[in-house]
């Protein structure tokens, strides 16, 4: 019996096909015969009374839930994600600079820097990647610190902000695409397919209403992994190779038959009735994963 | 930083730069590249960090800067020469355990070095229930320059929590205060403190993580010194007199080898 803690926050309970999926992971952990307890932040205390932790909160270095993995993996738990990984996947910047190293498909992308940031560089960024580019900052999640712009008072603006918590910013080729793919990655396999659909006449997944606080997010198409393209899913597992073994989601745009890679995220989302909608094993396989 | 990038921006390399890879490549393989937003006074070259996030070069890289928060400058170069697949102190990975309070407690005190009890929490009541007051709350969050503070009682306990855990977003580290905070500069690991107990938790520190300029949070306590912390230091907060110690160690590293 293998003694599991699932590391999460109470937003992780919001949204009632989330919850229902922390509950699946519970109920398929302990049909197999392991403990499976939810740990909250006040719960910190005990990660050295567990075999292996499996984290659901969002990662970042700068949040809790590295603070989490990170004791866990020095006191030599499994764990899921791990801080290698969440390092890789918080930091797009570093991310990028692994897809060019091991030539890895991707989204023609710069990196500026805060320092060297001034009219003339705007002016060839624009004439390189045409106009809109996008900006992302490097700890982009959920759709957010993601925008478009097309001229240079809003390429400032948007710079500006982004610069106040990094001194490096990404800035993308802009491709539009109805869907991105959504490939589920565990210990190089693929775990499960998804389109994850534009809401309409947006860009990205998720975008914010204007005027209000409210996201709206777009359709989740979900595929059989029999079923999907062979390359499409050879694509995701070499991004997946430079990064780690752990779980990840793979975001992958189609552009003329070619696929590109969007970014490499750990800690995907898995909702019930949507990512684990044509697969049902997948908390079987990460809950055999992490009592290897 | 990017290949591309020089296409799209003529790059200015300074004199300096190419003088210090010249150096490197005639001084042959012990040779290390100091990296460096300080003004150092020594014989060794030192390349600027936006020289370096720049280059290509291949060899060990001593990455002196005062601040290695994550995202920061001083981090993205320890990052560019890990990914050009060189040595470099510190790693990124050292950079944000010693940042991250409880990493650093957790991992130093598996190194032997004395440290304080602490709990990580967002609960006044766990803090009240674990230690008696004083007690010192340290932020655990993204946003603050690592701060913490000091309460005598619990309604200060309340407003520090508030403030430091950013409207219970984000989690706390607090510990027992017997004593007042004790900041110590530490320059690998050397230190201008006379208390033993100090220079040992300094050098083990260094041992540990190797982040070359740092500001370290310790507390007395029976005649004994405790970990409690580790700060980046302001540029403010290097004098000309640490500016020579650090100038001197890193004279000496770059002679011979210092990696161990």
């Amino acid at each position: 019996m293998t003694r599991i803690a699932c590391f999460v926050e109470k937003y992780n309970f919001t949204y009632s096909d989330e919850a229902e999926a922390l509950q699946c992971f519970k109920q398929t952990a302990e049909q197999m015969g392991h403990e499976f307890n939810f740990m909250f932040r006040s719960g910190l205390s005990e990660i050295p009374k567990y075999d292996a932790v499996f984290i659901r909160a969002t990662t970042d270095p700068l949040y809790t839930a590295y603070v989490v993995s990170r004791t866990a993996w020095v006191l030599g738990l499994r764990v899921v994600d791990d801080p290698e990984s969440i390092r890789i996947c918080a930091n797009k910047i570093h991310q990028y600079r692994l897809f060019e190293k091991y030539d890895v498909p991707h989204i023609p992308t710069l990196f500026l820097n805060k320092e060297e940031f001034h009219h003339r560089q705007i002016e060839e960024i624009f004439e390189l990647f045409g106009k809109p580019v996008v900006i992302k900052a490097p700890y982009t999640s959920f759709s957010k610190y993601v925008e478009k712009v097309s001229c240079e008072t809003s390429f400032r603006e948007v710079a500006k902000r982004f610069f106040r918590r990094s001194d490096y910013i990404v800035v993308q080729k802009f491709m539009p695409s109805r869907f991105d793919w959504r490939v589920g990655v565990l210990n190089g396999e693929v775990l499960y397919v998804c389109k994850y659909m534009m809401p309409k006449g947006k860009w990205k997944h998720g975008v914010k209403r204007r005027g209000k606080p409210s996201f709206i997010w777009g359709r989740t198409v979900t595929l059989k992994r029999d079923n999907a393209p062979q390359r499409l899913k050879e694509t995701a597992l070499k991004a997946c190779s430079v990064i780690g073994k752990g779980l990840y989601g793979v975001d992958i745009k189609e552009v003329n038959g070619d696929y590109v890679v969007v970014e490499v995220n750990d800690n995907p989302s898995i909702y019930r009735g949507q990512e684990d909608l044509r697969d049902k094993d997948i908390y079987e396989k990460i809950i055999r994963f992490l009592v290897e | 930083m990017h290949p591309s990038l020089e296409t799209v921006s003529t790059v200015i390399v300074n004199f300096k730069y190419l003088n210090g890879v010249s150096c490197l490549l005639l001084s042959g393989a012990s040779c290390v590249l100091v990296v460096s937003n300080i003004d150092l006074r020594t014989n060794a070259p030192i390349t600027k960090p936006s020289a370096f996030l720049k280059s290509s070069v291949r060899d060990f890289i001593l990455n002196v800067n005062n601040d290695y928060r994550y995202m920061k400058t001083g981090y993205y170069v320890s990052l560019h020469a890990e990914i050009l697949g060189n040595s470099v102190v510190p790693t990124t990975e050292n950079a944000i355990d010693a940042y991250r309070l409880p990493v650093l407690l957790v991992r130093a005190s598996k190194n032997g070095t004395p440290v304080m009890p602490y709990i990580l929490t967002d609960s006044v009541k766990q803090i009240m229930a674990e230690f008696n007051f004083p007690v010192v709350v340290f932020a655990v969050n993204p946003f603050s320059f690592n701060g913490f503070q000091t309460a005598k009682n619990r309604t200060a306990l309340y407003r520090a929590l508030k403030s430091l855990s950013m409207n219970y977003r984000y989690a706390v580290c607090a510990q027992p205060l017997h004593n007042e905070i004790l900041q110590v500069k530490s320059f690998f690991g050397e230190c201008n403190i006379e208390d033993d107990g100090v220079k040992e938790i300094a050098k083990k520190v260094y041992e540990t993580f190797k982040i070359p300029v740092c500001k370290l949070l310790l507390q007395r306590f029976d005649g004994e010194a405790y970990l409690c912390g580790l700060q980046p230091l302001k540029m403010e907060e290097i004098l000309p007199s640490d500016v020579d110690m650090i100038s001197k160690i890193v004279s000496r590293f770059s002679g011979k080898g210092w990696f161990d």
